[in-house]
């Protein structure tokens, strides 16, 4: 054999080709079986292959033996497993060379380990059943469909099962998925368009899946020849991108609808995002936005920047958490009140990467806010200032709080009042019926009462008020306190009390009046009746004498009825209100002047006067009146004063509060009270044996101290004495 | 003229001379009575009756009484005077004679069952006739 070309042949061939002799020992070799076979020898020439390759297996052993009988042997992978476990592949093509003489001269071995091509091999098998990878192919010359065994399994069908193109296409689920592959089977086969889609199948089972079906079509001379593709399982992922698409178009729903916008902000980098629901709150286009955090920045409102950046910064710091608010400025100058809230995600050495937060639009619920402390601000000025007295009060009647007007109407300091309760200062006959109306306010019985109910003044006076009390309750129904309105009366109160009074005196004034309309028909009928009488029988009298008595009882009686026409003037006077002015008249003058103008009677009677009267005292009274009512005092004293004893007269007087007190006392006959107590002052009303009594002094008295606004009253024993007290108002 | 049995005993009781005078002049002029007391007030009155009772002597047939009197009035002797205790049981005729035309008066009177009648000032003779009438 002409073996020297031969070898430089072989030598530099790119495959790993060697020729031994039938003894196995290698007579040539490429450079490359050298590498790939010689386990490390530098030269293995005239070296047995066996030697070489010690773990050469028996069968390999067995073959180059059949191989040396003049047998060929060609194997495209054979699997080696080594004493160490190690796999190889190895790919050989082995053919015996003969000697001129026919004889087999030894092996040509053309080897080559694919142990890398292979294993890749058996992970994309491994893959493509772990992945639930089938495929399958439609030979359209032949009709046939071909189904791998993972696209058996997918399907769920026994795995003799062989399908045609329909029944293939009827395991989609029926509606979109078969209608979707229908039209992209067919348009593939009309001009090869490929596809890669996701649809759902029924499985033989009767199982929904969704798959990933990727097919493409081979077409020559615009015919389609084949189609065929892959089909993968997918259905796991696809249920759950599906169920994440769910949620997150829920919270794309919900943020929508809530206003609520998402950003994402990329601190290394400084990318920002907003999804659309920040652009609207920002009223930033989506074409203006320049992704970086400069774009929110410009947006915050100038007077919040320095803030809400402080913010920011403790936020990425991890000293606070971002929970802030502030306002932004939109381009067409609207003014937004923005709450914010993020989280930041940070490395494993906590330096910060991202934050991620919500911006939602607060405006509405801050200018209520606003709204809300502004009706606030009100009702406290109202309250404050409101000229009824107004106060809050506790379920436990304590004042919460209480106004200007009520601490005036009551007296007290608003500290001090607010120490009490309302209890504390009620007047305890009106507690009862405040304290029942109050219970049906808590028993929710009533919304409301009012009533009139009288306080104390701090200084022990009462104080009269129309009293509305409210019940109000708090946001969660149960009742909170109580707000009551004290409207002080007091002022009316006196007010109708003087109304009423001078209804009494009026309503006297008109009884009075009537009596003495009769008084005066009765006074003056007795006289008329007296003098016709007379003059009757004068008319028929004629004895001389008995004529001269008879006009001697006329006279008598026409001087009567004169002097009662006196009287009665002057009760017209005083009741007439006269109008004369009142003038401060000095009392201890006005005493001294009767009592001097009486100095004949009083010394013919021997009787002893005191006047204690300071002798600055003046009344506002009526100086003809005064002197009439001494007068008065004074002649009844000495008229009625007692035969047993010498007559004593005590006049004094003194200034209580705003009010003259005169004391006028003697040691007369008295009168009986009990008798005659209630007739004293009534007009012809007389209580003693005397000739000059004429029962019309007193009366005239009282009214003219009546006119002048006093009161008389009465103190008497009978045998002892009588005090006459007047009392004269300053004002 | 029916012819009327005379009164025996009389008592007016006023405090108005005038009208003291006029009253025996008239009960004079139609044969009134044998007897007449006077009394110018309801106190005087009271205590002249009682004396009456104590001596035991009867008390007046008619009686004339005043309103308006001093010390004490008309309503006040009535008031008193049948607290009097009358031994013998006779009724004693009463007549109020005033002056005053008060309707309240009128009406006060009319609940004194005790009193017979009003009789109002000027008194007439015909008034005396009327209760001699009566008293028949």
């Amino acid at each position: 054999m002409e073996t020297l070309p031969l070898n430089f042949l072989i030598k530099d061939s790119p495959a790993s080709i060697a020729i031994v002799d039938p003894n196995m020992h290698f007579i040539s070799h490429s450079k490359t079986w050298l590498n790939e076979f010689a386990n490390g020898h530098s030269s293995i020439i005239g070296q047995s292959y066996y030697d070489v390759i010690p773990d050469t297996p028996k069968e390999l052993k067995r073959i180059h033996k059949e191989c040396l009988e003049g047998k060929p042997n060609v194997n495209t992978g054979y699997k080696l497993i080594h004493s160490n476990g190690a796999v190889q592949w190895l790919k050989w093509k082995i053919n015996a060379w003969r000697e001129e003489d026919e004889t087999v001269g030894g092996l040509i071995i053309v080897q080559e380990d694919i142990t890398e091509e292979k294993r890749s091999q058996e992970l994309l098998m491994k893959a493509k059943s772990v992945a639930r990878i089938g495929g399958w192919e439609m030979d359209m010359v032949a009709n046939k469909l071909y189904w791998t065994q993972v696209t058996r399994e997918i399907h769920e069908v026994p795995t003799d099962y062989v399908p045609n193109l329909e029944e293939g296409i009827n395991f989609y689920k029926q509606g979109k998925s078969r209608d979707t592959i229908t039209l992209l089977v067919s348009r593939a086969m009309k001009d090869g368009t490929p596809w890669d889609t996701e649809l759902q199948i029924v499985t033989a089972k009767g199982r929904e899946l969704w798959v990933r079906a990727k097919g493409e079509a081979e077409v020559i001379n615009g015919k389609c020849i084949r189609i065929y593709g892959t089909f993968q399982d997918i259905d796991e992922s696809k249920r759950t991108a599906l169920e994440y698409q769910k949620v997150s178009d829920r919270l794309a729903i919900a943020t929508s609808a809530a206003k609520i916008g998402i950003w994402d902000y990329n601190v290394v980098d400084n990318i920002l995002v907003w999804d659309d629901n920040m652009y609207d709150l920002y009223g930033v286009a989506q074409k203006d936005f320049i992704g970086a955090f400069e774009a929110w920045e410009a947006c915050v409102h100038p007077d919040d920047k320095e803030k809400s950046l402080k913010e920011l910064d403790m936020a990425l710091a991890g000293t606070k958490e971002f929970n802030t608010e502030f306002r932004v400025v939109l381009s067409d100058g609207e003014i937004k009140h923005i709450k914010a809230k993020s989280t930041v995600k940070r490395d494993e050495e906590g330096n910060p990467l991202r934050m991620i937060g919500a911006n939602w639009d607060i405006t509405k619920l801050k200018n209520t806010q606003l709204e809300l402390l502004r009706s606030q601000e009100s009702f406290e000025g109202a309250f404050e200032n409101s000229a009824v007295g107004m106060a809050i009060v506790g379920l436990d009647g304590k004042w919460i709080q209480v106004n200007k007007s009520l601490c005036k109407s009551l007296g007290y300091r608003k500290s001090e009042l607010l120490k009490l309760t309302f209890q504390d200062i009620t007047h305890p006959d009106d507690l009862d019926i405040d304290l029942k109306l109050l219970r049906k306010l808590i028993d929710g019985k009533r919304k409301s009462y009012q009533i009139e109910k009288r306080y104390f003044h701090k200084n022990g006076s009462i104080v009269s008020a129309v009293l509305t009390v409210t019940a109000v309750k708090n946001i969660k129904g149960a009742l909170s306190h109580f707000i009551s309105q004290v409207v002080d009366i007091s002022s009316r109160i006196e007010v109708q009390d003087k109304l009423t009074k001078l209804l009494d005196i009026t309503s006297e004034q008109n009884d009075s009046l009537l009596n003495f309309a009769h008084i005066v028909s009765h006074n003056l009928r007795s006289h008329s009746s007296n003098l016709s009488m007379l003059a009757g029988f004068l008319n028929k009298e004629e004895n001389e004498e008995e004529q001269r008595n008879l006009i001697g009882m006329l006279l008598d009686a026409s001087e009567s009825l004169n002097e009662t026409v006196l009287h009665l003037n002057d009760v017209v006077q005083v009741k007439a209100g006269t109008l004369e002015e009142m003038i401060p008249v000095n009392l201890f003058k006005t005493i001294k002047d009767v009592k001097k103008n009486l100095g004949v009677l009083l010394r013919e009677k021997k009787a002893r006067c005191s006047i204690d009267v300071p002798t600055t005292l003046d009344i506002i009274g009526i100086p003809a009146y005064l002197d009439s009512i001494f007068l008065n005092l004074f002649t009844n004293s000495i008229k009625y004063s007692s035969p047993e004893r010498t007559l004593i007269l005590k006049i004094s007087a003194s200034k209580i509060d705003d009010t003259i007190q005169v004391s006028f006392s003697d040691n007369g006959l008295g009168i009986d009270l009990d008798k005659h107590g209630d007739k004293l002052f009534g007009m012809y009303k007389t209580f003693h044996k005397h000739k000059d009594a004429k029962g019309i002094g007193l009366f005239i008295t009282k009214n003219q101290i009546e006119a002048m606004n006093g009161r008389i009253e009465v103190e008497s024993k009978v045998g002892i004495g009588t005090t006459f007290k007047i009392f004269f108002q300053i004002n | 003229m029916m012819e009327l049995k005379k009164i025996q005993s009389t008592c007016i009781i006023d405090d108005d001379p005038i009208f003291i005078y006029g009253t025996r002049r008239i009960m004079k002029e139609v044969d009134f009575c044998d007897n007449i007391l006077v009394f110018n007030n309801g106190q005087d009155a009271i205590e002249g009756l009682k004396e009456l009772i104590d001596k035991g002597e009867d008390l007046p047939e008619v009686l004339f009484l005043d309103l308006n009197m001093p010390i004490m009035n008309g309503w006040e002797f009535l008031e008193d005077f049948v607290k009097i205790p009358n031994p013998d049981g006779k009724k004693v005729i009463i007549y109020i004679i005033s002056s005053s035309v008060d309707p309240r008066d009128l009406e006060r009177i009319r609940n004194y069952k005790m009193v017979n009648n009003y009789i109002l000032k000027p008194l007439s003779p015909q008034d005396l006739e009327n209760v001699l009438q009566d008293v028949a």
